[in-house]
């Protein structure tokens, strides 16, 4: 067939004639099985519009099942009713138009005008056509466009307008119709129309039966319906009222046959045949001559179910049930929503070759492997290509019947066949170059491997399979920190990428080893943390000294068969042992924290302690290494120290006890002291305040001013009480040992255990708000004393008073409450950017373009530095 | 608020061949690069037509680069 560009789509109502030539079946009986459980004709799954059930025919084209697309039946109403999703045009239609001649409200000279201006009118310049159109109205009516963007909006649901219907419909010109009291062409006087909605029109308080509206929407001229944006050759506005309802065909409402033999009907059918019977109700009703209270009552529970039939969650109207009590699915709730048909089924994606499962940390593996299930790596195949070169072996593969079997063949003709015992030999002999045979996972395969939400490019890297037992998938702990993930039931997805070149392309460019560097400021994006950091630091201090039988349990745990220099007394120092990581010609000088410095001599280390600075998150030794020796040497050694850290951790052994939490009677009293002092100094400014003393600071008022001081004052408390934990805590005391190595928690946070907790603050400022004058009633009013305001003079160890819990949690709940706002406010925002910026590429000429080649940067970034290949110098160049 | 001269960095319009120059140097339409609009204050002060090219002598943080902004009506 030969492909053709599509030029324009056209949205249009069906006529009722155009509904009954569609038809295939006029359908009359409100029922879908007869007794003996067999389609009715003229029922809701009459033959004539499909059939969905192997071995029977269609009785409109004679195909199966499988081949009949189904066909439309219709029903004719009784009694027309309106069409719920167009109420709100014919409202506008009927309050535009002449209720005697049915003429558009607007002078013959008036249309003249606006004529051509609508006839020329097209989407694409709504903007300056709706501005010229405003002005020939000659009134500026600012509402208009965002009107049009309204009224397009509005109609998005299910049941499209004609743009232009929208457009001219939101002018000034035509909006302002509905106020002419007198018609221009025949003079007569127009009555108030009122709408009730969904389907109700009313003159005065005469109801407009829909036939009526029908006769009168007939008699708009063709002519006017222009103005309203409707072509009269394409849609007649009385069409909008139904008279000839289209049934769909039973492909779109099919009948499920449950275990027991029973029938259970789709929700559409339900509702179709509540609309039938009530047609006939009313059919027989007008035949016996009833009265018209009794005729209107079934024509408005007619408009009732038609409308419901559309959308079962139409405003003022009750929802249609189930018998169970389940309200039914029609039509609107098919496509709206997540679960819709748009989100749900056009929109929604699913993948094969993935799996997903939940992760737990292994740090046994390398950081550029993933541990894969075994029943995953089972459940995933990866093809093989048959060549002259590898057939024996691939045919050696095809007698497996265990993992890791060839489950698929696939012939040259590109029929995939399982392999069976039946015909693993008859496949078997069809093996020959060019056939491609798939085989499950198995260990140095890639995988794609991703956590949601993909923010960033590391979230999704190339990882290399290693096969595990039992059923989560297990990876490094350091790779963790890319993809925001960590071991609290975090699920994770693996892609297998199946073609030779996606395989390439992932090996090459998505692996964590070649991604290592941060994009963002050359920092590794893996590293060293916690006891980790923890185990080299204590393996390479200089009192370190292991037995040679300790050392080599290290070593061979990370798979090293040499052993260092021992020293004189026959022991092996920890420096020495760490240098069998190093490469053998690395050598650098390094400050590493405070009064260290880290001396490497050719892979030896000489001096200093290895420590967060040098491993951890910015660790330079991590990236000197990867700017020297690349990316396979990095993996290596990352993954090796890791192991011996963790190894050196849990054979030396540390912990905190409550031990570590006390304070000596001296500490108390310093504390107090401290206090003291911060109460008294807050006091002065306090004072200095009241006799109006104190001095305003450029830009702020005295008042501001006083705040600011005095909380400086308060706050100051907790930097203080740092002092005091430096003075009297050592490295005996593991809690403050760990802080000091970076490993876990930082000092403030031993000083709010043991010492104090310190000025709670409320939005940058001190917890004032709940009561008049107090934030909690225990407090006297007014009362501005420190303690009244926040300041916590206890620490969790010792317990706080009621007081201090409650303004403790005020504190806690406002900064809880502000983080999770900015995380969602912020993470919104780089949504936008990156949707922005996601096809910016730089050209080879290292410039940025963007969209059909627009050039947005002479020179990436104003330096033409990738972060990621700028090294580590670099790095700590763009740090400062 | 006034500007401040000093941070406003060196602009300066191009010839047409100049203009052609740059844009055959990025192998892109002089409409690919970025806008200025010809009521910008620079660009008004150099008397720039829409059409023109004009050179912006960049320095950020001690990186010198040219950029360039194609002037348009506005």
């Amino acid at each position: 067939m030969k492909a053709e560009a599509i030029n324009d789509i056209r949205f249009t109502v069906l006529s009722p004639e155009r509904i009954r030539k569609m038809s295939v079946a006029k359908l009359i009986v409100p029922d879908a099985y007869n007794e003996d459980g067999y389609p009715i004709d003229g029922g809701l799954i009459d033959q004539r519009l499909g059939v969905i059930e192997p071995g029977l025919r269609c009785k409109t084209c004679g195909g199966r099942a499988k081949s009949c697309p189904g066909h439309f039946g219709h029903i004719e109403l009784v009694r027309p009713v309106v069409h719920p999703a167009y109420a709100k045009t014919i409202y506008m239609l009927l309050q535009s138009t002449c209720n005697s001649c049915h003429r558009a409200l607007m002078s013959e000279s008036a249309i003249k005008e606006l004529r051509p201006v609508i006839e020329t009118m097209t989407i694409d310049e709504s903007d300056e056509v709706l501005k010229a159109v405003e002005g020939q109205a000659q009134k500026a009516d600012k509402g208009a466009e965002s009107a049009a963007h309204a009224g397009l909006q509005q109609n998005g649901n299910g049941v499209s307008m004609n743009q232009s219907m929208v457009i001219s419909a939101s002018m000034p010109a035509i909006k302002r119709l509905k106020s002419v009291k007198i018609c221009p062409h025949c003079k007569a006087q127009q009555a108030k129309i009122k709408f009730e909605k969904p389907t109700r029109f009313m003159v005065g308080n005469e109801t407009l039966r829909p036939d009526d509206v029908r006769d009168w929407l007939s008699k708009i001229p063709d002519d006017d319906l222009m103005l309203f944006g409707i072509d009269p050759k394409a849609t007649r506005p009385e069409w909008f009222i139904i008279t000839a309802l289209l049934v769909p065909p039973v492909n779109v409402r099919p009948s499920i046959t449950l275990e027991s033999g029973e029938r259970s009907e789709d929700d559409l059918t339900h509702k179709l045949v509540d609309i039938m019977r009530v047609n006939r109700k009313l059919e027989q009703d007008i035949d016996a001559g009833a009265p018209q209270i009794i005729i209107d009552d079934q024509w408005e529970l007619l408009q009732y179910h038609v409308t419901s039939y559309f959308d079962n969650e139409t405003a003022g109207i009750p929802v249609s049930r189930h018998r169970s009590g389940r309200p039914l699915k029609t039509l609107a709730q098919r496509l709206k929503g997540k679960e819709g048909r748009l989100r749900y089924n056009l929109s929604g994606k699913r993948v094969n070759f993935s799996a997903r499962s939940v992760i737990t940390p292994d740090p046994r593996l390398s950081v550029n492997s993933v541990g894969i299930p075994i029943d995953i790596a089972k459940g995933m195949s990866v093809p093989m290509y048959v060549t002259k070169w590898n057939i024996d072996e691939l045919k050696e593969w095809m007698q497996r019947t265990e993992y890791p079997m060839i489950v698929n063949v696939i012939s040259k003709e590109g029929v995939r066949k399982r392999i069976t015992e039946t015909n693993r030999a008859e496949l078997l002999a069809s093996v020959e170059p060019g056939v491609i045979l798939e085989r499950q996972l198995i260990d140095g395969d890639i995988a794609l491997f991703n956590r949601q939400p993909t923010l960033h490019r590391v979230s999704i890297m190339a990882h290399i399979v290693k096969v595990v037992p039992d059923k989560t998938i297990r990876i490094n702990p350091s790779i963790a920190h890319p993809y925001g993930a960590d071991f609290d039931g975090d699920e994770m997805n693996i892609h297998i990428p199946q073609s030779l070149e996606a395989q390439a392309e992932a090996r090459y460019l998505m692996q964590p080893k070649l991604l290592f560097m941060s994009a963002k400021d050359s920092s590794p994006i893996s590293s060293l943390s916690e006891e980790q950091v923890m185990g080299v630091y204590l393996l390479t201090l200089d009192s370190t000294e292991l037995s040679r039988e300790e050392t080599m349990e290290l070593l061979s745990y990370v798979g090293i068969t040499d052993m260092p220099e021992p020293l004189k007394n026959g022991k092996y120092s920890g420096k020495s042992i760490f240098s069998m990581l190093l490469p053998v010609d690395y050598s650098t000088e390094q400050k590493a924290g405070r009064d260290n410095i880290v001396v490497i001599k050719n892979g030896k280390l000489k001096s200093g302690v290895v420590n967060h600075s040098a491993v951890g998150g910015h660790g330079f030794m991590i990236m000197e290494i990867f700017d020297r020796y690349g990316p396979d040497y990095t993996e290596a050694f990352l993954t090796r120290s890791i192991n011996l850290a963790l190894k050196y951790t849990y054979m030396r052994g540390i912990t905190i006890s409550v031990r570590d939490f006390y304070i000596t009677d001296e500490m108390r009293k310093e504390r107090e002291k401290l206090i003291e002092t911060v109460k008294s100094n807050a006091e002065v400014v306090m004072k200095n305040y009241k006799d109006g003393k104190l001095e305003a600071q450029p830009g702020y008022t005295v008042k501001e001013t006083y705040k600011m001081l005095l909380l400086a004052e308060l706050d100051s408390a907790r930097d203080l009480a740092v002092s005091i934990v430096n003075k009297h805590f050592n490295y005996t005391n593991n809690l403050f040992l760990m802080s000091e190595v970076h490993v876990r928690g930082d000092i403030r946070t031993i000083v709010q255990t043991s010492l104090l907790l310190g000025q709670q603050n409320v939005r940058a400022d001190r917890p004032t708000r709940g009561y008049s004058g107090r934030a909690i009633p225990y407090i006297a009013k007014n009362d501005d004393a420190p303690e009244s305001k926040g300041f916590i003079k206890d620490s969790f160890f010792d317990g706080l008073e009621p007081t201090e819990l409650y303004l403790h949690a005020m504190g806690a709940r406002a900064s809880m409450q502000s983080k999770s706002l900015i995380t969602a406010v912020s993470g919104y925002l780089m949504r936008r950017l990156i949707n922005a910026m996601q096809d910016f590429y730089v050209e080879k000429d290292m410039s940025v373009r963007g969209a059909g080649g627009a050039l947005l940067q002479t020179i990436y970034g104003g330096d033409g530095i990738d972060p990621m290949m700028a090294g580590a110098a670099a790095a700590a160049k763009k740090r400062k | 608020m006034l500007p401040v001269p000093e941070l406003i960095p060196e602009h300066k319009l191009l010839s047409e061949s100049e203009a052609k120059k740059v844009a055959a140097k990025f192998n892109a339409r002089l409409e690919d690069f970025p806008k200025i609009l010809s009521s910008d204050p620079q660009a008004v002060k150099l008397g720039a037509e829409p059409g023109q090219l004009i050179e912006i002598k960049r320095n950020d943080d001690g990186n010198k680069y040219l950029y360039y902004r194609y002037v348009v009506k506005g």
